[in-house]
């Protein structure tokens, strides 16, 4: 590292991520990266010293473990990003990271909070792992549980699983997931029941009160029948099919002309 | 028609390149026999040709017998064909000759030097003007290209090619001719094998990325459908496909270019789109890719590559692939674990599914269909769903549990209302008696059918205009047409006269000169 200033730095850095000092870590972590971009490290380029850059990975995974802590997900995003070069571009050079995994899982945990399966899929495929081992990775095999029980519908899966998160980290995403999970669950409900009884919909959304479920009833829009005790769907999709008659037309039209330049 | 090999395995190129020599059989039966050196000096010809007459269909005939010819090259045809082709004083000669390992045939080498003349004169009776005048740059890549490939054939010899194909890179962007375009798409191919073949396959996408700019400035289509496919294959080789998603967004592939760079690309689509779930496009996308591939003799690896692919991800679209291509003779082999789990999709049982996964692990991961196929799981609880709302009209949850090896009631009226929702069956889950109810079965007309129906009538419709644009006239022909024409006109006039002459008899029914 180019000055003694940074080193100090990074060690009280070490210490106030131990114990978890987040407002502290915070402040280190933007004095860090200023000092990072003038040693040219956030973006290696070139030849660099191979300490300097294990110090430098290990900064950016404390930060991304860092703003997950603080539930800034923009921030972890960014981390990650850097992270990226490290993880792939010099993976033959530097010393595998055992933060390297978690930090992988947690990403592919961020895309499935916000719904985004095919980045999620994508990201798997460019693990540095053969992907009959990917399920012995437990960082990386509980995201992809996760991501096969939304897709088959084993929704009281992911919600049991909850609590078997490998990494603390991990439970701080497993507020949004449930959010998505209940978006899930509800559009199926709207899908495939005419009516619900109140109390079942809420053991099917996992709420505890029946308060809760009037309130995301509202939200969504469902006829509520308080003294029935039963939530209606209101089923879509059934209007009549109207003959699209411009189309045809166009379309025949378009037949006779090329039929004309045939013959 | 040549060198489709999408995966790197050599043997299989192998094979397929045999194949290829067979294939030019019914083609050009007379090539056969042709010696190498006499085909190599005809081919020189050619190119010539093609550059003086600003014709590339003669260049395209001499790169369609590349991938026949480079089985078949060896020290000696190489510089043979060289020496006959430059004049005596040519500059290129030493420069082409250089490349040629002159230790490993040693003898024979010696020979050369000294029938350096000999060769010479026997074909000069033929090509003699090719004896004093300069051929053409294009000839000189040509000739280079077929060394890059003779030095590929020869694992010592990596480094060389490597080196070669650099060079000819470079001279070929410096002269900057048109007429070389279709020779140095093939090229590129070289050029890729060169750094794949040298285990450097990363650090040849720069070079790749500023040549495919050049030539989308160039308008060089070929060139640039050839780099493209490069950069994909590059890209997906390290798993990429966000890189590779990129590129084929931001790029535009010539539609000019021949079918086999088409099909190539329709394949790489095809699995980009995989990945990202988008399983109907890259259905399209592969089915593009084996229309358009060669035949399945001419290029089984492909087409066995393309329809491993297309297997799965027709699975992962819900539908079963049809029983007969399992047996199609260049792909049942290849074929037989897709044929296992295809069997248990179509049981919708999951322990089956699951234990040959398990069973093929490594061959699915070698064809990197693997995390595919795991995402086939809900597929098989999906084909369960519907082939029981297909049997039944009302079924308790539990049954349904039961009947797919679900863990849970809970789960399975979940699995349903996903199911539903996603459009998968029709019905409806009564959840107070605890059972589904499945809707009618909707009937096969409608909109999207006529949809389905105007989209082929465009097709065809399409194939048609294509085809008629594709058609060629040779030079000049309508002038036979017209001399024909001409002559007609006399032998009607001759009969006329001779009708006339025949006399006054006919006078009364002048209409009948007329009408002939």
């Amino acid at each position: 590292m180019a000055t003694t200033a940074l080193g100090t730095l990074y060690s009280q850095l070490q210490q106030a991520f131990a114990s978890s000092d987040l407002l502290q870590t915070g402040q280190l972590l933007a004095k860090l990266k200023v000092g990072l971009i003038t040693a040219g490290l956030l973006v290696p380029q070139g030849d660099v010293n191979f300490n300097d850059l294990v110090v430098a990975r290990e900064i950016l995974e404390i930060g991304a473990f860092w703003s997950i802590r603080t539930r800034d997900i923009p921030s972890f995003d960014r981390y990650f990003s850097q992270l990226q070069t490290f993880y792939n571009d010099y993976s033959s050079v530097l010393p595998p990271s055992p933060r390297e995994y978690p930090i992988r899982g947690l990403n592919l945990i961020r895309l499935l909070t916000q719904n985004r399966i095919a980045d999620f899929h994508t990201t798997l495929e460019a693990l540095p792992l053969p992907a009959d081992s990917l399920a012995s990775n437990p960082y990386i095999s509980h995201p992809i549980n996760l991501e096969q029980w939304l897709m088959e519908g084993s929704y009281s899966k992911v919600w049991n699983a909850r609590e078997e998160a490998p990494a603390e980290e991990y439970k701080f995403f497993v507020d949004s997931l449930m959010g998505t999970i209940r978006n899930e669950i509800a559009s199926c409900e709207e899908a495939a029941y005419n009516s619900l009884p109140i109390k079942d919909a809420a053991t099917l959304l996992f709420f505890r009160t029946q308060q809760e479920v009037l309130l995301y009833a509202q939200q969504r829009g469902w006829q509520v029948d308080l003294t029935g005790g039963t939530i209606a769907f209101t089923k879509k999709g059934e209007e009549k099919l109207e003959i699209p008659k411009d189309k045809l037309i166009t379309a025949n039209l378009q037949y006779a002309r090329e039929l004309e330049m045939i013959v | 028609m040549s060198d489709v090999p999408m995966k790197p395995a050599d043997e299989k190129e192998a094979k397929q390149n045999v194949e290829k020599t067979g294939e030019k059989k019914p083609e050009e039966p007379k090539k056969q026999p042709l010696p190498v050196p006499v085909e190599i000096r005809g081919n020189a010809a050619l190119i010539d040709r093609a550059v003086s007459t600003l014709e590339p269909r003669y260049t395209l005939r001499v790169l369609r017998t590349l991938s026949a010819l480079r089985k078949r090259l060896t020290v000696k045809i190489l510089s043979d064909a060289i020496e006959a082709i430059y004049p005596l004083n040519s500059a290129v000669k030493p420069a082409l000759l250089q490349w040629l390992p002159a230790t490993e045939p040693e003898p024979e080498k010696e020979m050369d030097v000294d029938s350096a003349t000999p060769p010479t004169p026997t074909p000069a009776s033929t090509p003699t003007r090719h004896t004093n005048i300069e051929p053409v740059p294009e000839v000189e890549v040509y000739l280079r290209l077929l060394i890059i490939h003779f030095l590929l054939a020869n694992q010592a010899t990596y480094a060389q090619s490597l080196k070669l194909s650099q060079e000819t890179v470079q001279k070929i962007q410096s002269l900057n001719r048109r007429s070389m375009d279709p020779i140095a798409a093939k090229v590129w191919y070289a050029v890729e094998r060169a750094y794949e073949l040298g285990g450097e396959l990363a650090e040849a996408r720069p070079l790749f990325l500023a040549a495919q700019r050049t030539a989308s400035l160039r308008h060089d289509d070929e060139t640039q459908a050839s780099l493209i496919n490069r950069l994909l294959r590059n890209y997906l080789h390290y798993n990429l496909y966000d890189q590779a998603d990129k590129l084929v967004l931001k790029t535009n592939f010539p539609p000019s270019s021949g079918n086999p760079q088409h099909a190539r690309y329709h394949y790489y689509l095809g699995r980009i789109r995989a990945v990202q779930l988008n399983y109907s496009a890259a259905h399209t996308n592969l089915q593009q890719a084996i229309r358009r591939a060669p035949p399945a003799t001419t290029a089984p690896g492909f087409y066995q590559a393309v329809h491993k692919l297309s297997v799965v991800v027709e699975l992962l679209m819900g539908d079963i692939p049809e029983r007969g291509l399992f047996r199609h003779p260049v792909l049942a082999k290849a074929l037989t674990c897709y044929f296992e789990i295809v069997k248990a999709v179509r049981t919708g049982s999951l322990s089956q599914f699951q234990s040959t996964l398990s069973k093929h692990a490594a061959q699915f991961e070698a064809d990197k269909t693997y995390s595919l196929i795991v995402r086939l799981r809900q597929n098989v609880i999906k084909t369960g769903i519907r082939r029981l709302s297909l049997s039944y009209s009302r079924i308790s949850l539990r049954d349904i549990c039961v009947k797919l090896h679900l863990d849970s009631e809970e789960d399975a009226e979940y699995i349903v209302g996903k199911a539903i929702r996603d459009g998968v069956i029709d019905g409806h889950i009564s959840h107070e008696q605890g059972w589904m109810e499945c809707g009618s079965q909707k009937s096969g007309y409608g909109f999207d059918v006529s949809d389905v129906f105007m989209r082929r009538i465009q097709y065809c419709l399409e194939l048609h205009n294509e085809s008629v644009k594709a058609m060629r006239y040779p030079l000049n022909a309508h002038r036979k047409e017209l001399d024909a024409a001409e002559a007609a006109r006399q032998r009607e006039a001759e009969l006329l006269r001779q009708v006339g002459e025949d006399g006054g008899s006919f006078d009364d029914e002048p209409g009948i000169g007329e009408g002939f």
